[in-house]
């Protein structure tokens, strides 16, 4: 995410302004409305835009918190706009846990059947929600006029900065790989359920917060509020705006708000062309129309920092020993791993190689923890690895970088500089090679060398022999999961199983 | 029943795009619709209208295909999910616009009274519609399990790439499905407007039935999403004779939440096909 | 039919010819495969009996002749084995059937199970069927990606059998093989490549026999 510049600071800034300064009370309700849009947009780009999960009880917690608004403001009057977020907020705590865990399609249907259980509450809870009438006469408790708008969009503008500032840094970062390759985020040590219960419920507070003015505004609350159509409105505002700028939700609801008043004359006309736009946004402008806007104004598009390898690399502490003990791995009848065992020290570069299939990837899944052994051990020092989930691995102080596939405009360089930035006491870098020129394999091995010499513990898995025998303190062959050779690298080439193996040439021809 | 070919386009649509289609239910109500147009306007009787229906719906799934699925295929899921929302709302704006917010009723199929069989008097409707959903989805398994492009259009779900590498042109046989899909949903549109009537907002009930089905069975399991569908139905209609509609839907939402809860990967996990 | 299969430009394939491309992982075989097929643009034409094809999609590729068994096998899991047959198969329906019981006959690890879903058929029946399968539009080029992964000796050996016969009938055969020694007991010429590049073409016999084909690969 870019950080605000001018013209966005000026865009945010403008209608309420106008709206203290110019506009009619009209205009100014106007303007209200946008502000609790954009709340409510805001709070759904955490999940939606950031995390990349189709969140769709968004709506429904905008109507919770206009109905508790509603109904508490005769008794806590100012007070009932906290308790709204709150009321937003503890539900969507308590069902993120066993939601969030879920697959996206089934994420989608969760969050679907929690928002039609709201609105069935809405409907038919008569003595609590009034029903299909609603529930009106609540309006003078709760602030109205200029106060409402004021506190509308100080709360509005106090959002956007703030996450533009959070999304900006390492969050942003961080919620980039986490939608985009969530295993390197594990691997990274990212816990990808906390992350999304945080910004479910802080999404959910939003929309909370966002009901309760909704409910300020209009004075009347009704089903409707709770209904699967204000879901698909903040869906498609923030869709249209820009769904990861930090503008996006203000930009959407400037348009919601605006286009049914342009389009007054034809019923309903106005959603339809919303509607359509959406699709034309996904179709044709991913990055909605805030991004468009700044592509108008030739600002490059927000690129992905790639990660880079400091200067000086310090000394790691932390465990001392890598023990792999008889570890099996088995896919369908297939033992991928057949009992592999080997040690390795901090200080130490070990090459992994063998044929296609031969169980180098898959041993390394296993020890990251993205695979679970189905027997024997792993241990750093004293610590087990067999059972934790790898984010926790990784916090333990192991690395891992990937051959595939890789967040766009990453290099296995920036890959390296990733997990070497953790600090990680041993590192599983799976073909850190493939692909690069001679020049950069020159590097790599420089690099390789820096981090043992650094105290780090390395695997490599490559299929440049010639690199890994001028890099590696030792080389071990895995041939259909079993280690059919270890020790010094010029040992291993010479030795004729692993001829045979590797390249299929008769043990005779070499 | 009519549940049943809801869930059996849902699912074809599904296995096809790779990805939920999020305006299968507004072709429902797209379908009933049309029954509602073409049979007061151009006075169709009831059974002349499920050729009238199947033909538009057909070519409104084909479109659903060639402008929010198709272009995005080298996008991930959400994607298509938020292309297809938008596709449900132009629909149901749309639909808005044109016929009104008001619930319309579909004409009948075959004339309403009941017919006397064995001693029991069953409504010509609802054993009209048995008799459609029934042939229906014979039907359509026969397609799929005994012709070639059926053979083909399961090849196509299975593996896109491995589809075309022996010949089979991928996104025809997409939008193909599709098709398929929105005649289906157009059928049961017809079938449902008669009774339940006909308006702009049902739409999202109807997918949301559709994909509970589709979770509960088995993700991309036909028979499963059959069969879970025709369990949704039976279910509603006990549940709700008993205690009301409104705990009927709460009782299947709520169980399909403890559902989720306690088996995130469905009931019967992801099917082989998703593996490959 | 005096056209010649395949020709890359850098490379070319002949009626009754096994030619092995062979090079470690990331050597880029699947690259050149995909290339050929229509899957990656291509820098250079390609070829195919003699015209162009370089605009045409994969599928209009495919259906001139040429069969692909592509890495990992990618059967078709909800479909059984003759349904997967009939599926890859552009023929009238009587020859289809005519066919698909011949294919059958020809591998009678298919043979005996040929209403079992492809999923549930083990490795090396999940690779004959792949080879079957691309053999169903008969074709006269086939593409193999290290078809020989996974399998036991055995099993290879048949494949390699298949393959040969294949040759004698007149086939083109271009074979992606990691395990140059293996590849090289059946090709007639070889195509070495590392990191995308081709490093030298060669009569099998001649690679067989040279010392320096173990690293020349390793590069890779």
């Amino acid at each position: 995410m870019r950080p605000l510049d001018l013209f966005w600071l000026v865009v945010l800034l403008l209608p309420p302004v106008l709206a203290l300064t110019v506009l009619p009370p009209f205009g100014q309700r106007m303007v209200t409305l946008v502000g609790v849009y954009a709340l409510m947009g805001l709070g759904y780009q955490f999940v939606f835009g950031q995390l990349g999960a189709l969140n769709l009880a968004q709506g429904a917690l905008f109507g919770v918190g206009a109905y508790v608004a509603a109904l508490t403001s005769p008794v806590l009057g100012f007070l009932a706009l906290p308790a709204a977020v709150l009321a937003a907020a503890v539900p969507a705590a308590m069902v993120a846990g066993p939601v969030l865990r879920l697959q996206s399609h089934y994420f989608a249907l969760a969050t679907l059947a929690l928002a039609s259980l709201v609105n069935l509450v809405a409907v038919n809870a008569e003595s609590l929600t009034g029903g299909a009438n609603g529930i009106s006469g609540f309006a003078s408790s709760l602030p109205r006029g200029t106060t409402l708008l004021m506190m509308v969009w100080a709360c509005l503008i106090a959002g956007v900065l703030l996450a533009a500032h959070l999304f900006r840094g390492s969050l942003g970062e961080g919620a980039r790989l986490l939608r985009e390759a969530p295993l390197v985020a594990a691997t990274l040590g990212l816990d990808g359920g906390r992350w999304r219960l945080v910004a479910f419920v802080a999404g959910g507070a939003m929309a909370g917060l966002a009901g309760a003015f909704s409910a300020a505004v209009s004075g009347v609350v009704s089903p409707d509020v709770t209904g699967f159509s204000i879901m698909v409105l903040c869906l498609t505002s923030v869709v249209i705006g820009g769904a990861r700028h930090p503008m996006g939700a203000v930009v959407g609801a400037m348009l919601a708000v605006c286009l049914p008043e342009m389009l007054r004359d034809f019923q309903g006309a106005w959603l339809l062309a919303y509607a359509a736009a959406t699709l034309a946004v996904v179709l044709w402008a991913p990055a909605g129309l805030a991004g468009a806007i700044d592509r108008l104004r030739r600002l490059p598009a927000p690129a992905a920092r790639p990660a880079e390898m400091p200067a000086r690399l310090p000394a790691v502490g932390g465990p001392r020993r890598l023990v792999l003990d008889r570890v099996v791995k088995r896919f369908g009848g297939v033992d991928a791993l057949a009992g592999v065992s080997f040690a390795l020290e901090r200080g130490e570069i070990v090459g992994l190689i063998g044929p296609n299939g031969s169980g180098k990837t898959t041993l390394l899944n296993v020890v990251a923890g993205l695979d679970r052994a189905d027997g024997g051990t792993i241990a750093l020092d004293s610590v087990n690895l067999e059972r934790l989930p790898p984010h926790l691995i990784a916090r333990q102080g192991l690395g891992r970088t990937f051959q595939t596939p890789m967040p766009e405009g990453e290099s296995r360089a920036s890959d390296l500089a990733r997990a070497v930035s953790t600090d990680a006491a041993f590192l599983l870098l799976d073909e850190p090679a493939a692909g690069a020129t001679d020049r950069e394999r020159e590097q790599l091995a420089m690099t390789l060398r820096r981090l043992r010499d650094a105290g780090r513990g390395i695997v490599i898995v490559d299929h440049d022999i010639d690199l890994l025998t001028r890099v590696c303190d030792r080389l071990i062959c895995l041939d259909g999961g079993r280690v059919i050779a270890s020790g010094r690298p010029a040992e291993v080439r010479a030795d004729p199983a692993v001829r045979t193996s590797f390249l299929g040439l008769p043990a005779a021809a070499a | 029943m009519a549940y049943a070919l809801i869930a059996l386009g849902f699912v074809l649509a599904l296995n096809a795009a790779g990805a939920v289609n999020f305006a299968h239910g507004d072709l429902v109500v797209l379908g009933g619709a049309v029954a509602v147009v073409a049979g007061v306007s151009l006075g169709l009787p009831g059974l002349a209208l499920l050729p009238v229906v199947a033909v538009t719906l057909g070519a409104a799934g084909f479109v659903a295909a060639r402008v929010a699925i198709l272009p995005l295929a080298g996008r991930p899921p959400e994607a298509t999910f938020v292309a297809t929302i938008a596709l449900a709302a132009i629909v149901e704006h749309g639909l808005t616009v044109g016929l009104g917010a008001a619930p319309l009723a579909a004409p009948s199929l075959v004339g309403s009274g009941s017919l006397e069989v064995g001693g029991l008097a069953l409504g010509r409707q609802p054993l009209a519609i048995l008799l459609v959903g029934g042939a229906l989805v014979t039907a359509v398994w026969f397609l799929l399990e005994r012709t070639q492009t059926g053979r083909r259009m399961r090849a196509v779900s299975s593996d896109r790439y491995m589809a075309r590498a022996i010949g089979i042109p991928a996104a025809r046989y997409i939008a193909l499905s599709l098709a398929l899909a929105g005649a289906l949903a157009g059928i049961a549109g017809l079938l449902l407007g008669h009774q339940f009537l006909v308006a702009p907002t049902q739409g999202a009930g109807h997918m949301l039935k559709a994909y509970i089905a589709v979770a509960l069975g088995g993700w991309g399991s036909v028979p499963g999403a059959l069969l879970a569908a025709l369990g949704i139905g039976f279910f509603e209609t006990f549940v709700s004779a008993g205690l009301g509609d409104a705990w009927a839907s709460a009782a299947l939402y709520v169980g399909v939440l403890a559902f989720l809860a306690v088996r995130p990967q469905g009931l019967f996990g992801e099917p082989a096909g998703r593996r490959a | 039919m005096t056209a010649t299969p395949l020709d890359v430009g850098d490379f070319t394939v002949r009626a009754g010819e096994i030619v092995a491309l062979l090079g470690g992982n990331r050597a880029g075989k699947t690259r050149w495969l995909e290339t050929i097929l229509g899957f990656r643009p291509a820098q250079k034409p390609v070829v195919l009996f003699g015209q162009d094809v370089s605009h045409l999609p994969v599928e209009r590729r495919v259906t001139m002749g040429v069969g692909y068994v592509p890495a990992g096998r990618r059967v078709f899991a909800g479909l059984t084995v003759r349904e997967t047959l009939e599926a890859s198969c552009w023929l009238p329906a009587p020859a289809r059937r005519r066919l698909v019981d011949e294919m059958l006959a020809l591998f009678p690890m298919l043979g005996a199970r040929p209403q079992a879903r492809a999923w549930l058929l083990s490795g090396g029946q999940q690779q004959m069927l792949a080879l079957a399968r691309a053999l169903m539009n008969r074709p006269r080029l086939l593409l193999l990606d290290e078809p020989a992964l996974g399998l036991a000796p055995g099993v290879v050996d048949g494949l390699l059998g298949h393959l040969r016969e294949l040759a004698g009938n007149g086939m083109a055969v271009l074979l992606a093989e990691q395990r140059a020694g293996l590849a090289l007991r059946v090709a007639d010429r070889a195509v070495v490549l590392s990191r995308g590049r081709i490093l030298r073409t060669a009569p099998a016999a001649e690679l067989a026999g040279d010392p320096t084909l173990a690293d020349l690969m390793a590069e890779g």
